[in-house]
């Protein structure tokens, strides 16, 4: 750093910095604010003028009404529940793996492979599930999309697992053993229990998560917008598919179609990640 | 020691399915882009050749433009974010109100997980227009001398488009990470380095030096994250088969070429097979960007413990 003994001039420096720092902080959260704005301003109306059927209704033909957005709600909550069957517990005990074995070559693995699927594109585990499961299956379907997800899911609930279990004090588990407990019962009946709220925070995380992807769902989900639910193995509707496909629609009712359900899928994230977010210190995205 | 390995063992198939399912996916992208590449060679990433054709003699297909694409848009991207998650951290840590403070990381948590849907149909109706109107019309009609403003911005949809979204959704991450790196540097350093006079700037920019491996790891988890990128991209960047340096010219990345693609790719010999290609090209540059952010977050990790 060269010094400046210049005080005028170091402390117009010093003006300058304090503004650019002022106007990019504000800079990085005016998007926020006006994607909310935005998100409310445009999808509020739909909704209201739409009533309970845009949430229970099925697509209008190009257009005329407003309709409803059912199949795709029914979807979602279809795909986060199925996506978290095959997920969870396989992320739960990867994490405890993980956590329990630092030291070990597969534990360390582990932990090293779920962060990198972590940050891994989502448009790339879509196309490897059509591969095994929609072309040998020959349609789209509700199994596939929610397998999709479930691949996604897994890191963010197995880190999230690792870390709460590596934060309890050791002398938890040496008064454990001393009880006579057996490693599994220390694991299940002690740790597991004291490390609940990180865990149900990472469980949390990865249904918010996966309730807003779209690009896996593309090639396995299919979308479906007048049948709500027709088996697992059929095609299944999701709102943040439905979004991407209408706006790529030239029909103005379409598109007013999609900010109500901007709106109604923003709501559903808010709902799960503000609660959390508030009793955390910090939470991983 | 022998019981305990019993639990072990019994952990073990879900640890194992965790790689198994990895190794399932690499297999899964390596057996299907085979074919193109037996039939094209290394020119399916050297070419911007995109040719369709009932006849499959006559199909051929070269995804650079796409390759060209998602770096370009990225690095727009992360130079948008570089500045403003530094800066952002900075006013985080050292600026703002104890009470707001807590409400400033609030708001880019949820940033780092709205649904990136949400920020595509803001992009389409709301920046895209705004950027074409404000910042693509005014440049183009101006400066179209320069090369990076020399393409007519017709639609707004363009490299340029799809680059500032990015950066808006990519800030969040990189903020995270540089945040977490600038508060952890002790505070005896701060009074150090202000008990030699200097100003907050002059402060400032001492620890941003400091915390410089942390930086770079931001930048790198954010380009990960701008390059892999689906939805939101592909609304806005305007799907075309482009290599230009213009920045208003609409173009494909690769994620919005398997996107639009991959749909109707079934009725072509060869078509999948190259979009696999495309999709192991960005498994493997994944792959490389998150072991480069690792081994500056472990950098700056060493860094730090030995303080």
């Amino acid at each position: 750093m060269a010094v400046d003994y210049n005080i005028d001039a170091r402390l117009i420096k010093e003006k300058i910095f304090i503004a650019l720092v002022i106007l990019l902080s504000i800079l990085a959260i005016v998007p926020l604010f006006h994607i909310l704005f935005s998100v409310f301003y445009n999808g509020l109306p739909v909704l209201l003028k739409g009533g309970i059927n845009f949430l229970t209704g099925t697509l209008p033909p190009p257009g005329e009404e407003l309709g409803g957005i059912g199949p795709a709600l029914v979807g979602t909550f279809v795909l986060v529940f199925l996506s978290s069957l095959i997920g969870l517990p396989i992320a739960l005990i990867a994490g405890i793996y993980a956590a329990e074995y630092p030291t070990s070559f597969l534990g360390r693995a582990t932990k090293l492979l779920l962060q990198i699927m972590m940050e891994f594109p989502t448009i790339l585990v879509g196309l490897f599930v059509m591969q095994i499961l929609v072309i040998p299956l020959g349609t789209y379907s509700a199994i596939a999309g929610a397998f999709a997800l479930a691949i996604i899911m897994m890191p963010y609930v197995a880190v999230t697992t690792e870390e709460a279990l590596r934060e309890i004090p050791s002398t938890y588990r040496e008064a454990a053993f001393s009880l006579g407990f057996s490693r599994a019962q220390v694991v299940f009946k002690v740790l597991v229990k004291i490390a609940k709220r990180g865990i149900l925070t990472g469980v949390l995380i990865g249904l918010a998560k996966v309730a807003g992807e779209t690009a896996p769902l593309l090639f396995t989900a299919g979308g479906s917008t007048r049948i709500y639910f027709a088996g697992i193995d059929e095609p299944i509707g999701a709102i943040p598919l439905l979004i991407y496909q209408l706006i790529q629609q030239p029909y103005e009712n379409y598109h007013q179609i999609a900010w109500g359900a901007s709106l109604v899928l923003m709501l559903i994230f808010l709902a799960i990640f503000i609660p959390l977010r508030l009793k955390l210190r910090e939470v991983r995205l | 020691m022998n019981f305990m390995d019993r639990f072990k063992i019994s952990l073990l198939p879900f640890s194992a399915l965790v790689f198994g399912i990895f190794a399932l996916m690499l297999l899964v992208y390596f057996t299907n882009s085979a074919e193109i590449f037996s039939r094209e060679g290394i020119k399916i990433y050297t070419t911007n050749i995109w040719l369709a054709s009932e006849e499959p003699e006559k199909e051929f297909y070269g995804v650079l433009a796409a390759i060209y694409g998602s770096v370009f848009t990225s690095v727009i991207a992360i130079l948008i974010a570089l500045p403003i998650s530094i800066a952002y951290s900075i006013f985080v840590v050292d600026f703002a109100p104890k009470k707001i403070k807590e409400w400033l990381t609030i708001a880019t948590d949820i940033m780092a997980g709205l649904p990136t849907i949400i920020y595509g149909i803001w992009g389409v109706f709301v920046l895209v227009p705004f950027l074409k109107t404000y910042v693509m019309e005014p440049l183009y009609n101006n400066l179209s001398f320069i090369p990076l403003f020399s393409y007519p911005p017709v639609s707004g949809y363009s490299y340029l488009s799809a680059g500032v979204l990015l950066g808006i959704m990519v800030t969040p991450f990189a903020t995270a990470v540089i945040r977490e790196a600038y508060k952890m540097v002790p505070f005896t350093y701060r009074e150090a380095i202000f008990a030699l006079g200097a100003t907050k700037y002059e402060a400032t920019k001492v620890i941003i030096g400091y915390i410089k491996p942390a930086i770079i790891a931001g930048m790198i988890l954010a380009f990960g994250r701008a390059i892999g990128e689906t939805v939101a991209v592909s609304l806005v960047i305007g799907n075309t088969f482009n290599i230009s340096p213009s920045l208003f010219a609409p173009g494909y990345t690769i994620s919005s070429l398997i996107a639009n693609q991959f749909g109707n790719a079934f009725i072509y010999e060869y078509m999948v097979s190259a979009l696999f290609a495309a999709g192991l090209s960005l498994f493997f540059i994944g792959l490389a960007i998150n072991l480069l952010a690792f081994y500056f977050l472990r950098r700056w990790e060493e860094s730090g413990s030995r303080l």
